[in-house]
């Protein structure tokens, strides 16, 4: 089935579906295992793969300089997502492998390991059970592009690489503080990260080879080589400053690692826009419908629209607008129906904007089926509203609408000749925000994975905010 | 990989070998026609069905069976005379994606009745699972 055939009728269960349970994500995953393996019994390895139920587990490389801290982040993040970490140190030092007893021999020689040595230690521990379950990471390896283009042959990709980069001056000085605890290979540093236990602190040891000289000749090494390593992993490199306090590069290291990357799941966006009267919901809404070819969909304007087409609806609406009071929810309902299954929302996607007013509508919405997959609250103070909404003039001879602080009229003379709508008066605008605000507390709790934005800036910012938040991922929330 | 060009074959030829874009796409879309709670478990269940299907011997578990072949034919053959020409049946088996795009069909100047056309699409159907 191809877009020159008649229009297809897909029921929209089925993309809400897709994008609930990441189907996409699921079927891509497995082809790429099934392409990295390629097992001669394709339909056991997948039932395997399915049982193990592993894409998200936490798949990490971290890389730095000497003294940048990345032994430090590696064990707090190991410890924060409770996954493994795999140093050069701990992969030697393993009790019942083969392998690892050979690597010691050689490295108690050479104080190196070789590549291909160092590469099959790590095949073998991520083999390993708990490595499959519970993710890994990997401190400090790969060292040299040759063994960064070996583990990815072997079909072993991670998801975030984080790398950590600071001034070499600084580096070298930080390393001269740097105290080992032998019992628990923690690192400690006399300036910056000193243990407050005095137990600890009596058995701290300077390690070996801290000199400047040493320090300088090993940072030579790796800008040598971490060069060549960064275009390995385009799409999924970040770099962050590590002159900073631990905890900031800690916590902008954790951050990176939950977020998932953007997919190429197809995505038809459902966005619904809150916010108060005045917090620019349809300028927004239009600039969207404009960049992206969603479905404008302002409610008081499809109510309009019915009854000035003097549908069957629209009959049904006239006497509530005439009378001045709000139109019930079961028509809404109807009207807003209608129009979200026509083919075109459904196809292109819809922005809603002016509806729910409240929790009842809203779980009408979700009752009919017409689940928003993306929602943003636009926040802005009274005060700015106030100002945006009561300054609007309108001008009846040419019908140009002008604002008195941000689009003022040219000369004085059509100046002189402005109205104000009586909506925009001072009162009415207060009115509407209050009975916002009553609502709002409860519609939030409903859309959990809500966004909300600060408003009360210039509509382009805001309108960049909106967009990422519709283009990536939604955020996982941290535990 | 830039210098996996050989590897990138043997990737190409493990996929057609085995049929795997056909099966992802069997599973994609009875996942989401179903639409089950628990997508995982459910697959698991379809492979293994398939898996003991494949060695006993037993009759797989097509998407489309009898009925559905006989209505999709009803559907193209609009005027009820029993056969449908040979674009539509073309088409028939494009939508099933049972077709391979570059393969040629020969018009034998026939029309395509509801026997041949049920034949067809079991042999084809057929001829794909016994690939896993």
């Amino acid at each position: 089935m191809d877009a020159t055939t008649a229009p297809h009728h897909i029921p929209p269960e089925m993309p809400q579906y897709g994008e609930t349970y990441h189907v996409f994500e699921l079927m891509q995953n497995m082809l790429e295992q099934l392409l990295i393996h390629q097992p001669k019994d394709p339909i056991p390895f997948m039932i395997k793969h399915l049982q193990q139920d592993n894409d998200n587990v936490p798949k990490i490389v971290i890389l730095g300089p000497p003294a940048s801290g990345k032994t430090t982040i590696a064990m707090w993040l190991c410890k924060h997502l409770s996954t493994n970490l795999l140093t050069m140190e701990n992969l030697i030092a393993r009790e019942f492998s083969s392998l690892a007893a050979v690597a010691r021999d050689h490295y108690q020689n050479t104080k190196k390991l070789s590549s291909t040595l160092l590469v099959s230690l790590i095949q073998e521990r991520l083999k390993e059970e708990d490595c499959v379950r519970r993710g890994w990471i990997l401190d400090g390896i790969p060292e040299t592009r040759e063994q960064a283009l070996m583990i990815q042959t072997l079909g072993i990709t991670p998801r975030h690489v984080i790398v950590l980069s600071a001034p070499d001056t600084v580096l070298i000085e930080r390393n001269l503080g740097k105290r080992i605890d032998p019992q628990t290979r923690e690192i400690y540093h006399t300036t910056f990260d000193w243990p407050s236990e005095s137990e600890i602190q009596n058995r701290l040891i300077v390690p070996e080879d801290i000199s400047e000289m040493e320090t300088a000749r090993k940072l030579l090494e790796y800008h040598r080589n971490i060069i060549r390593i960064l275009p390995a992993y385009p799409k999924i490199l970040k770099v962050i400053n590590a002159d900073q306090p631990c905890v900031d590069v800690f916590y902008q290291a954790l951050t990176y690692v939950q977020t998932s990357h953007r997919s190429n799941a197809p995505f038809t966006p459902r966005v619904l826009l809150c916010g108060p009267v005045g917090s620019g919901k349809s300028l927004q809404a239009a600039l969207l419908a404009q960049k992206y070819g969603l479905v404008n969909v302002h409610c008081g304007q499809l109510l309009k629209e019915a009854v000035a087409d003097e549908s069957k609806l629209g009959k049904l609406i006239k006497p509530y607008f005439q009378k001045g009071m709000s139109v019930p929810d079961s028509i809404i309902m109807k009207v807003l129906s209608h129009r979200l299954s026509q083919q075109d929302s459904i196809q292109k996607g819809w922005v809603l904007h002016s509806f729910p007013r409240d929790l009842d509508q809203a779980h009408m919405l979700n009752s009919l089926g017409f689940q928003p997959n993306r929602v943003f609250f636009l926040n802005v103070p009274l005060d700015s509203v106030i100002e945006r909404l009561t300054l609007r003039r309108i001008d009846p001879v040419t019908g140009e609408r002008y604002h008195l602080m941000y689009k003022p009229p040219p000369t004085v003379e059509i100046q002189a000749r402005l109205l104000q709508n009586p909506k925009d008066a001072e009162e009415q605008v207060k009115l509407k925000m209050e009975l916002f605000y009553r609502s709002c507390s409860e519609l939030e709790g409903l859309y959990a994975h809500a966004i909300a934005l600060n408003a009360d800036q210039d509509p382009y910012t805001v309108f960049e905010h909106i967009e990422s938040g519709i283009v990536n991922p939604l955020p996982k929330k941290v535990p | 990989m830039r210098a996996g060009g050989s590897r990138e074959l043997e990737a190409r030829n493990y996929l057609e070998k085995h049929r795997i874009m056909e099966l992802l796409n069997y599973l994609t879309s009875t996942l989401l026609f179903f639409r089950p709670e628990k997508p995982r478990e459910y697959l698991i269940s379809i492979l293994e069905r398939l898996r003991i299907a494949k060695v006993t011997g037993v009759a797989f578990p097509f998407f489309m069976d009898h009925s559905n072949i006989v209505s999709m034919f009803e559907m193209m053959d609009t005027s009820h005379k029993g056969t449908i020409s040979f674009v539509q049946y073309r088409e028939g088996l494009k939508t099933l994606g049972l077709l391979d795009e570059d393969e040629v069909l020969q018009d034998d100047g026939h029309v395509i009745t509801l026997e041949k056309f049920r034949s067809e699409v079991n042999k084809r159907t057929e001829k794909i699972w016994s690939a896993f």
